[in-house]
């Protein structure tokens, strides 16, 4: 759409718009190649970031919101992951479930997820249903009905969620206790479906608050996708949004983790056939440029079979099955964090010694061009799979927008690594893979289960 | 090397079938430059020798970390490098390799695809570390709850038929495999006759054909083998399989029968009745344990498809206390599902769900080339994928209720549940009305 298309489409919604439904164009922002994201932004603050994407005859609709697990506080975990859950339930004028109901016949397929810095809730849906699903999702986030029964049903289903994520299950039980081994004072320290204790502990009036504090279009950014024109699309928000007024917002209230002061070591035992070893190393946040060269460390270390780790702990010396690492792609500095899975009667001690030489070696000597090109190679790819549908690139986008404030960072990311140096990468590692500076947790099989 | 009720023959009638090599699916699209890529096999792993199930799936992997003589690193390297990825993919009733890649390393990946098919090396030593990794992620994945009770049930359902063979193998299994094995199911799997040929995506359309025809030419002519096992047999009144796994808190529980498949002429209907019952987020499954009672984060049902009648199945994790409860519940919404059937108000919710939500089946190039192999490889009625909307829409309410009391056989059941069976096995049996037989097996049982 050319500028003065713009001007003149803005000039006829706003001279008819809803009380806060006067919308501005920000920005018009490159996103790979040919195509432009446009940024908007109603009166009550709401934003909108809109992708034409005429390829299918669908629309991908995300409301991102800028409230995750960091913004609960000790004794009330969870908070935002439980509420996400009861998002589905009642709003004023629908019956419980009948909001699910609707979207189903509209032929979507809806879903939501919360982690530390976001919550976000997505529909796909055909062409000819926009109308519908934002005029739904403008009334859940603006009258949400709050019940017992359905908060001690809802507070069910996600301990039900956390014994499948996390009590029964290995990996997840020791990323948890990893992490708040590694923290002390951040919010990270807790995990995003909240302790169990705090789960059971929720009250209407604990959701209610948190609703009315966080759940507003200033605190909201909308990122639709597919095949919708922007003259409808506007409109179409407007109407849906535009009497739902702006709240105020708390000042966030965050100390930083200080520093760690030598190694952490924690020894646990679980229901599994063979010893495991994790290790959190403090990394970067995602905004940081180094986060990059960390992300491309990781992948020479572990990222598919021919990275380093993989070819000396599994072919090698067949001493692990499985492994991975990565950073958090958080908003504060988080983890850099390696899994290691050992093969019957093997130590986790062994894989650490392995894993501590492949380490000292990234600090000790530059990581080759070809294996840069390889890491680059498979980030491109990875970024581009998200991608294909509509969906993928909503997700790639809220995403970044949310934690980043930049919703093209994957691109700009991309670039970057073409300018990666060998000299880049030597540095990163010894600023970040220090020794006195990481956790340990080390898993050994209980006796009855051991291979 | 012989399996069951296989038929075999020297083909004399041309391969003119889409997929084949002279028709392969191209389905282009440059919105993004990436290229999809998949080459199959009509035949899986019911090809596997008795005894040695899993032989298939450890053919694909060794040939793609073989081709051309490399090495496994220079292969894993190769890939990389290009910016491709390229896994092997094994069923009962089809093996191949799926992939993608950077549109700009397109010619690159074919070659790598080449030569992983139709020049693997099959050395000893790459052979024994292959069948190591394989056993050892047999042991990795005893930490997959949902994993081992789907793993004893369909072993159950399936009893002394082909079907229930794992395609992935077990411990013992995989050490009775021998390279020799592996060298004559190539020659078994990968003929001309056997191989479909998918390209998707920014793909350089004469490349994919010359491609496809260059595959062609290097394939051995071969002998196509039909693998027609006789249609599974209903199990016979209900019986429980309990796993037991120390300190479960919360449960696996798996309920079925035996389901459809795409030739029978109740699969729409019992699809569009499943919808109903436990496809989506509202549906009866859904709504009664997970949003009335909280007790499971996820219930479900499903009626995939196979050459032969597949399986019917239910699933649920509740928390250990409440699993005799959900199971209960759960065996009177299917007993009602079946008696009563649904309604006529289910019946249009359910069309409109699956007509408008179908969009996203074919919203990408890679998703309409997949279903075109499909189509291809499980031989499914002509213009299967592409009448999906008629068919649909075609469906009484008389015919899904009639679907489902000819196909769902809520007397005789497996049901599995995955728990610590001190704690809880008296109350599950109990929770089963007109329970037949029971048996519990260890969760590290091979």
């Amino acid at each position: 759409m050319s500028e003065r298309s713009r001007t003149s489409l803005l000039e006829r919604l706003n001279a008819g718009a809803p009380r806060y439904g006067k919308v501005e164009h920000l920005e018009s922002i490159e996103f790979g190649q040919g195509a432009r994201i446009e940024r908007y932004r109603f009166e009550n603050g709401l934003e909108l970031l809109y992708l034409p994407d005429h390829s299918a005859p669908v629309l991908a609709y995300h409301t991102w919101f800028r409230v995750g697990s960091r913004h609960e506080r000790p004794g009330k975990t969870g908070l935002a992951h439980l509420f996400e859950h009861l998002m589905f339930n009642e709003v004023e004028g629908l019956p419980p479930g009948g909001f699910d109901r609707k979207m189903e016949a509209a032929g979507a397929d809806n879903n939501a997820s919360t982690w530390l810095d976001f919550t976000q809730y997505q529909e796909a849906f055909p062409k000819g249903q926009l109308a519908l699903v934002a005029g739904l999702e403008a009334r859940r986030m603006n009258t949400l009905v709050l019940q017992q029964p359905q908060l001690d049903s809802e507070k069910e289903v996600v301990m039900n969620e956390r014994r499948m994520r996390v009590e029964d299950d290995v990996e997840g039980a020791v990323d948890e206790l990893l992490w708040k081994t590694a923290f002390d004072v951040h919010p990270y320290r807790w995990p995003t479906i909240g302790w169990m204790s705090d789960i059971e502990g929720f009250t209407t009036g604990d959701c209610l608050d948190f609703y009315r504090t966080y759940y507003a279009p200033n605190n909201a950014c909308l990122v639709v996708v597919g095949d919708v024109t922007e003259s409808k699309l506007l409109t179409t928000i407007a109407g849906a949004y535009g009497e739902i007024p702006p709240s105020t917002l708390p000042i966030e209230d965050i100390h930083p983790e200080p520093r760690q002061q030598g190694e952490r070591r924690v020894e646990v035992e679980k229901p599994t056939p063979t010893e495991k070893l994790l290790i959190g190393y403090r990394g970067p946040a995602l905004g940081d440029p180094d986060h990059l060269l960390v992300s491309l460390l990781m992948e020479v270390l572990c990222g598919g079979r021919a990275s380093r780790l993989h070819k000396r702990l599994v072919r090698e010396l067949s001493l692990a099955s499985d492994l991975r690492a990565s950073v958090g792609p958080h908003r504060d500095p988080s983890l850099i964090d390696i899994f290691v899975s050992a093969r019957e009667g093997h130590r986790a001690e062994e894989l650490l010694a392995i894993v501590d030489e492949e380490l000292e070696r990234l600090v000790r000597e530059p990581v080759g061009r070809e294996e840069i090109e390889r890491a680059t190679a498979r980030a491109e790819l990875g970024l581009l799979s998200g991608l294909e549908t509509a969906d993928g690139k909503a997700s790639t986008i809220g995403f970044y927008e949310t934690v980043l404030r930049r919703p093209a960072a994957p691109f700009e990311r991309l670039r970057a690594m073409r300018w990666v140096e060998p000299g880049d990468l030597w540095r990163a590692a010894r600023r970040y893979l220090r020794s006195e500076e990481r956790t340990l947790v080390l898993v050994r099989p209980q006796a009855e289960v051991a291979a | 090397m012989s399996t069951p009720n296989e038929e075999a023959g020297t083909v004399t009638r041309p391969i003119t079938e889409a997929g084949s090599a002279s028709q392969p699916i191209v389905e282009a699209d440059r919105a993004v430059p990436l290229v999809h890529v998949s080459i199959a096999s009509k035949v899986g792993s019911l090809l596997d020798p008795i005894g040695k199930e899993g032989a298939a799936r450890m053919l694909m992997r060794l040939m793609r970390r073989s081709g051309a003589g490399r090495s496994a690193e220079q292969a894993d390297e190769l890939v990389d490098r290009i910016g491709g990825h390229l896994g092997a993919e094994v069923t009962r009733s089809t093996a191949g390799f799926h992939g993608g890649v950077i549109a700009r390393s397109q010619a690159a990946f074919l070659d790598f695809t080449f030569e992983s098919l139709c020049q693997p090396r099959f050395a000893p030593g790459e052979f024994e570390q292959l069948r190591q990794e394989s056993l050892a992620e047999c042991t990795e994945r005893l930490d997959d709850d949902r994993a081992r009770a789907r793993h004893f049930w369909l072993r159950k359902l399936f009893s002394g038929h082909p079907y229930g063979r794992p395609s992935g193998g077990t411990p013992e299994s995989l050490r009775r495999v021998e390279l020799s094995d592996l060298e004559e199911l190539r020659e078994r799997l990968f003929t001309r006759q056997h191989m479909r040929f998918a390209f998707a995506g920014a793909v350089d359309e004469p490349m994919a054909r010359e491609a496809a025809a260059r595959f062609h030419e290097a394939l051995p002519v071969g002998r196509e083998v039909a693998v027609d096992p006789a249609d599974p047999v209903t199990p016979n009144g209900r019986t429980l399989v309990f796993v037991d796994k120390p300190e479960r808190t919360q449960t696996q529980i798996v309920i079925g029968c035996l389901g459809t498949h795409a030739h029978d002429e109740d699969h729409t209907a019992l699809h569009v009745g499943n919808t109903v019952f436990g496809g989506t987020f509202t549906s009866r499954l859904m709504q009664e344990v997970r949003a009335k009672r909280g007790w499971s984060y996820g219930t479900s049902s499903a009626v995939p498809f196979d050459r032969r009648r597949q399986a019917f199945s239910m699933w649920a994790f509740p928390q250990a206390s409440d699993a005799a409860p959900c199971l209960e519940l759960e065996l009177q919404l299917l007993e009602r599902w079946v008696k009563d059937g649904i309604t006529a108000r289910e019946l249009a919710a359910a069309k409109k769900y699956l007509t408008r939500s179908h969009a996203f089946a074919v919203d990408t190039a890679q998703k309409r080339a997949a279903l075109r192999l499909d189509e291809s490889i499980y031989a499914l009625p002509p213009g299967y994928q592409g009448s999906y909307l008629e068919r649909v829409a075609a469906v009484t309410l008389e015919q899904v209720n009639e679907a489902i009391r000819r196909r769902i056989t809520p007397e005789h059941l497996v049901i599995t549940v995955l728990g610590t069976h001190a704690e809880i096995g008296a109350r599950i049996e109990a929770a089963i009305p007109r329970l037949a037989s029971a048996e519990t097996v260890r969760f590290d049982a091979d």
